[in-house]
């Protein structure tokens, strides 16, 4: 299984291999196209660079996605469970979600001024959504038995609550955590290009305007293995937490 | 005459889409603490329907249920249920789902494990407490669900269909474990089947549905001497006569 597994780096290498004949080739001029080697010079000669401004925009995702698990959790299983309330805010969801958080940039500006709030502020609402919908989604998806067991057995409805529904409801709010974790990062390198003085996302467009292609490239590079190391950890913790899913759900052959 | 579920001129219409559905009509019976009674018929005779209602589980339209001497409202703290797909917690272990309705009353940890223990022991599960449903057989998992019926002492079990998902053989050793359990604890027994066998295995009465609206269309009491005999006589006589009560066709076994 584990040479398997190293299949996952054959696109990876194939890009890179493109890169390096496009340089050979000179495609672009060196300025605009650095050999991969150049790229990696970066981690060694800019490495407290790349190291601070990666651990501002980490920072900003984990308070904007942690506000937004404990605000749109809590909400998405009183919703799923109470149809008033359903009624109540179904279509204000639909409206929001479809808004891009990108689009709020300005508005966050106004309000918010430069600096870390607006970008915590707009993570908050990339992630609220796949949180929200996706644990009114795991309530929704309860056996019924299940709940008639309860009844019959008199539980109060926090037992409910505690012991039945939000466990029941963990393998999709961990759905909604990847997406959520997915759009706050893609959410965060956009909004620090306008909105802060500091992390990955001001950074490149920084290197843009001094002409460092190569550390253009390299903060990339950087935020794509981030996004990944994200979504491995959220699944990490997934597995652990929904141990007792294991042997239900359908594998992939 | 000591009557512990009492119903009187019952009645249940659903609405339906495009006209209301009625699903029982003037059901009329009581039976004796202590009793085993099983209510046979096809299925969408309203036997099931009838049983959820005795558990409070749904209202009547019509009529009135008596349990324990005090009109239904909601589940009666007398009855436990137990159900075909078993409603085990797929996110809990054995001893966790074994101890849910105690712990829905509020009974203390150390008595909850106390008691669990008893009826883990007695329904052949010792050795599987960490276990989680999935990692059991259909047969084990109804154990799981008849002993945790059986943690409140309950004055009456309801059973629906409790063993028609499983094999031939899984059943027959569950029903004499159901025989043993309702002897030795006189708990009334309300047991729903379609099996004319197995309501002759294990009944003192019988309850014979007809469909559309569902009504009890004979009350038979079962007087063979116990541990039964398929092949006696008077159980193949009197399964018989149920036969053609029911209207059997190949689609009761």
């Amino acid at each position: 299984m584990q040479w398997r597994r190293a299949l996952g780096l054959l696109p990876l290498a194939l890009l890179l291999l493109a890169w390096h004949i496009a340089v050979e080739l000179k495609v672009y001029p060196p300025v605009l196209l650095p050999p991969p080697a150049k790229v990696a010079m970066v981690f060694i000669d800019d490495w407290q660079t790349v190291l601070d401004n990666a651990a501002a925009s980490i920072a900003r995702v984990l308070t904007g996605i942690t506000l937004a698990f404990l605000f749109a959790v809590p909400l998405g299983l009183m919703i799923g469970r109470y149809r008033l309330l359903d009624t109540m805010t179904d279509w204000s969801i639909q409206i929001f979600r479809s808004i891009p958080p990108i689009s709020l940039i300005p508005l966050a500006l106004l309000f918010l001024g430069i600096g870390d709030k607006p970008a915590i502020a707009l993570i908050f609402l990339a992630g609220t959504w796949p949180l929200l919908i996706n644990t009114i989604f795991g309530v929704r998806g309860i056996e019924r038995t299940l709940i008639k067991v309860a009844r019959a057995a008199r539980a109060s409805e926090l037992l409910v609550m505690k012991d039945i529904i939000l466990p029941a409801s963990l393998p999709a709010i961990f759905t909604g955590l990847r997406l959520a974790v997915g759009g706050g990062w893609l959410t965060v390198v956009t909004a620090e290009m306008i909105a802060v003085k500091s992390g990955l996302g001001y950074m490149i467009l920084n290197a843009q305007l001094t002409f460092r292609s190569d550390l253009i490239i390299a903060g990339i590079v950087v935020i794509g293995a981030i996004g990944l190391l994200a979504d491995q950890l959220v699944r990490r913790v997934r597995a652990s937490v929904c141990r007792w899913q294991e042997g239900l759900t359908a594998s992939p052959e | 005459m000591n009557r512990f579920i009492e119903c009187i001129g019952v009645g249940k219409i659903y609405p339906g889409k495009d006209q209301p559905v009625e699903a029982l009509r003037g059901i009329d019976f009581a039976c004796e603490a202590g009793e085993f009674v099983c209510l046979l018929g096809r299925s969408g005779c309203g036997k099931s329907t009838l049983l959820q209602m005795v558990a409070g589980l749904e209202t009547p339209t019509a009529g009135q249920i008596v349990v324990a001497g005090k009109e239904l409202q909601g589940p009666s703290p007398y009855a436990a249920i137990v159900f075909q797909d078993h409603g085990l917690f797929p996110w809990m272990t054995v001893q966790k789902n074994v101890e849910f309705n105690m712990k829905a009353r509020g009974t203390p940890a150390a008595e909850r494990r106390r008691i669990a223990a008893h009826f883990i022991a007695m329904t052949s599960l010792t050795g599987f407490e960490g276990r989680y449903p999935h990692e059991l057989s259909g047969g084990m998992r109804q154990r799981v669900g008849i002993a945790r019926a059986l943690t409140t002492g309950p004055k009456a079990l309801l059973m629906d269909e409790p063993f028609g998902a499983l094999d031939a053989q899984t059943r027959g050793k569950l029903q004499d474990e159901v025989l043993q359990i309702w002897q030795a604890g006189r708990t009334t027994v309300l047991f729903v089947t379609h099996s004319i066998d197995e309501a002759l295995l294990l009944a003192d009465r019988i309850l014979v549905f007809s469909p559309r609206p569902g009504r009890i269309a004979a009350d038979i009491r079962v007087d063979l001497p116990r541990p039964r005999v398929p092949q006696s006589a008077g159980f193949t006589a009197l399964a018989r006569e149920l036969r053609e009560l029911v209207g059997a066709d190949r689609e009761i076994d």
